[in-house]
């Protein structure tokens, strides 16, 4: 049977676990969330009939919560407070003018400094894999159609304004790859902008006459076709979400 | 009169700004309720503005001056918008994937009846009604971006028929299908017309497509006049005519048929005779691309499966198959944009995806779907003096090239202002003058007329034959084919499925015979040249030309 879940379920599901998260502080715990989020994900996506350029979302904010985490790090090693502690190696200071006083650069590098920095990264880069998971689980698009009805026409807007991105994207591999094809290779984007603009121009034009002729804008008042249902699964999945709220209250704080 | 005027236009003369030329000159016509009208003409003649002269997007949308008056159902265009018709007239661009405003098929169908503030229940009951019709209801709730062209096209018609429109005009719905769903899209519209008085106004390059389903045409001159009258009467001289008209004309027919029928029962007598099985020559260049078992694996999608296949010197092979069957994935393989999964290519015994700067440029020719997207600079002379440099040719070369192809063309115009035609020319040069052994050529008469087919097909001939070089096409058109290639390559589902000369693998299939070979079968003849000289060498004697 294939289960659809409410626009809402996963980004509401997100925000608890968010919170839970913030008040838990763990690094294991967050690297669990994390894990468990790309098990859903991955569950859910892999039997959908075809995938949405967004599924891939996660993938993507897994790939950037990598880098996250490296130059937090880095940049813990770098700047910051002096925590004492077990010393594992000693960075040259640099020194400073005056009215900077309480910033230092390089100094001691203590084990509890580096864990430190290290588990601060991992905490933002699991708030971006949490929300990036919601948005492989739904469409933004969907969610923005949730709107009530005195936003709803600025969520049409939003949405076509942004469904163009990817198509950008795609269009602006293609040129490159054509024009690598010909033997362009050091004129890189320059070459890329003037084709890509062009199409641009010409599809939101033609995106436009479609709107236009469909009629678009014309009424006052825009119907809606479909009101989504709240179910049972979509109230498993919000509770149990809340429910880790008060799980990690009791067991890290 | 007692007859019921869909759309009129009277006196309608139309200028685009910053133009000194006008598109139409006091154009007048009538098109009746539940009559299917195909607007024919050379490319830039005005098809597209006459289409959308219709539901008022030219000129409210484009800007222009807009003589004389245009009413459907009794609405005068030049006093609504195209969103006030939005209820009368459904639209469908020439690329549907760009007019798409939503994410899903359902979303999509709905667009239109929430911004006219229908009521939900009538949304469902015409969405479903569409579904059906359409035979759209196992996509209903596929994201859009996935589906291929025929599906994509069903949708567009879709979304603009569940308005309950009476008036339907579709700008070129069939140029990026293949044979069958092309059959499969206008035989949907030939119901509509039939079964529910739907009006319909369609433009089509690839007339041989249509021609059997228009009632009437309108033929658009190159001075901005139009005629329009029955298919018959203005296929008489019409210098744009399917391949079966040509026949027609050369052998001399008293009247013209737009059926494959029609011209069969007209040519019974020409038949009446066995003609001279051909014999089909392979050609014996050396072989110049040697791919060996290829697979190529997108995500968890096979596009291509051990494919192997030797493409020779002197040779022009058309690659065809369904959408999404594997051509451009092969093409890609080839000209080395990606790393097939499995197997190896060879060109000339190099490696395609290792070729660099010049040494790619005079081994591999590649013309993408978007010939346009080679294009970088701001005026053709500028793109020819970039060509020669990139390929150390001496200074003029290319444009001397392309002169040879297209003698009109302005040096100092910008490359996007050309017509469709001279814009393939400017590509073809540029990828031409450096003379790579491999040309290959994605979807190359998308858009394209028949005069800047013949055109291709001339270029494409004597690149081939004179210079001993290798030629790849894929395309969706049948007559191309006929015309040019000399060998047949069928993918389906990432196999070959059939691989041969043109002529058997073209004759064993109806869907991909040209009309030529449906007329005259079972004489093995493709195109009117080959029919003509088939004739003359079974009678003993030269048709009158």
């Amino acid at each position: 049977m294939k289960r659809t879940f409410h626009p809402l379920t996963w980004w509401c599901g997100a925000i608890a676990i968010a919170i839970a998260v913030s008040v838990a502080h763990n690094t294991a715990f967050n690297l669990a969330v994390v894990g468990g989020m790309c098990f859903i994900v991955y569950q859910i996506n892999r039997n959908a009939i075809d995938q949405s350029p967004w599924s891939r979302g996660l993938w993507f904010a897994l790939k950037i919560a990598a880098i996250i985490i490296v130059i937090r790090t880095l940049i813990g090693i770098a700047i910051g407070v002096p925590i004492p502690g077990n010393t594992l190696f000693e960075l040259p200071i640099v020194d400073l003018p005056e009215w900077m006083a309480g910033i230092r650069i390089g100094g001691a590098i203590t084990q509890e400094r580096l864990t430190f920095a290290f588990a601060e990264g991992v905490q933002i880069a699991t708030l971006i894999c949490i929300f990036a998971a919601a948005t492989s689980l739904t469409s933004p698009h969907r969610l923005l159609r949730q709107m009530p009805v005195f936003i709803y026409e600025f969520g049409v807007a939003l949405v076509i304004a942004t469904s163009v991105l990817p198509q950008l994207v795609t269009s602006a591999t293609r040129i490159k790859s054509a024009q690598r094809m010909r033997g362009i290779q050091r004129r890189g984007w320059a070459g890329v902008a003037l084709p890509l603009l062009e199409e641009s121009l010409a599809r939101s034009l033609d995106l436009a006459a479609a709107m236009d002729s469909r009629g678009y804008g014309y009424c006052r008042n825009r119907s809606r076709y479909r009101r989504e249902k709240i179910l049972l699964h979509d109230l498993s999945v919000v509770l149990s979400a809340i429910a880790l709220i008060p799980f990690s209250w009791v067991v890290f704080a | 009169m007692g007859c019921v005027c869909m759309i009129t236009f009277n006196n309608v003369s139309l200028i685009y700004p910053h133009s000194l030329q006008t598109v139409f000159e006091d154009l007048s016509f009538t098109i009746e309720e539940g009559e299917m009208v195909l607007v024919i003409g050379a490319t830039g003649s005005g098809k597209s503005s006459l289409l959308r002269l219709i539901n008022g997007l030219v000129p409210h949308h484009t800007g222009g001056i807009l003589a004389g008056d245009i009413t459907v159902d009794g609405i005068s265009t030049s006093l609504t918008k195209p969103g006030g018709l939005a209820h009368l007239i459904g639209i469908v661009g020439q690329n549907p994937a760009h007019g798409f405003v939503t994410d899903t098929v359902e979303e999509e169908l709905v667009f239109g009846m929430e911004a006219l503030n229908f009521a939900p229940d009538v949304m469902r009951k015409r969405v479903e009604e569409i579904l059906d019709l359409l035979s759209l209801a196992q996509l209903r709730s596929r994201s859009i971006a996935t589906l291929s062209g025929g599906e994509q096209q069903r949708v567009a018609i879709g979304s603009a028929l569940v308005m309950h429109p009476k008036v339907l005009v579709l700008d070129e719905p069939t140029s990026a299908l293949d044979p069958i769903a092309a059959e499969e899209v206008l035989s949907i519209l030939h119901r509509l017309v039939h079964d529910l008085g739907l009006t319909v106004v369609i433009s089509e390059h690839k007339l041989e497509r249509v021609i059997g389903f228009a009632d009437r045409i309108i033929a658009i001159s190159a001075e901005g006049k139009a005629e329009i009258d029955i298919p018959e009467e203005i296929l008489k001289k019409s210098p744009i005519a399917p391949p079966i008209v040509h026949l027609a004309r050369a052998l001399n027919l008293d009247s013209v048929g737009t059926s494959v029928r029609e011209v069969r029962r007209m040519t019974t007598h020409l038949r009446d005779f066995t003609p001279l099985v051909a014999q089909s020559e392979s050609a014996t260049g050396e072989s110049v691309v040697e791919i060996e078992k290829i697979s190529h694996i997108y995500g968890e999608k096979l596009a291509l499966r051990e494919v192997s296949l030797n493409f020779k010197s002197g040779e022009i092979t058309a690659v065809m198959g369904r959408n999404g069957a594997g051509k451009s994935t092969l093409f890609k393989s080839i000209v080395g944009f990606h790393k097939a999964t499995g197997g190896k290519i060879r060109i000339l015994g190099q490696d395609p995806t290792e070729l660099k700067g010049r040494q790619r440029l005079s081994t591999i020719g590649f013309i993408p779907q978007e010939p346009s997207d080679l294009l970088i600079h701001s005026s053709v002379s500028k793109e020819c003096a970039a060509s020669d440099h990139d390929n150390a040719l001496e200074e003029g070369s290319t444009f001397a090239f392309l002169t040879r192809m297209t003698p009109t063309v302005n040096p100092e115009a910008h490359p996007r202002d050309l017509s469709e035609g001279q814009r393939l020319s400017l590509v073809l040069a540029l990828i031409l003058c450096s003379a790579p052994d491999v040309l290959v050529m994605d979807e190359p008469t998308r858009g394209l007329d028949y005069q800047a087919k013949s055109l291709l097909v001339d270029t494409l001939v004597s690149y081939s034959r004179n210079l001993g070089k290798c030629v790849l096409i894929a395309t969706h058109d049948v007559e191309l084919v006929a015309e040019v290639a000399d060998r047949v390559v069928f993918l389906a589902d990432g196999d070959v499925v059939a691989d041969g000369p043109t002529l058997d693998v073209l004759l064993s299939s109806p869907a991909f015979a040209p009309q030529v070979a449906k007329v005259m079968s079972p004489a093995p003849w493709l195109t009117v040249t080959d029919a003509l000289r088939g004739i003359a060498e079974a009678t003993g004697k030269d048709l009158p030309s």
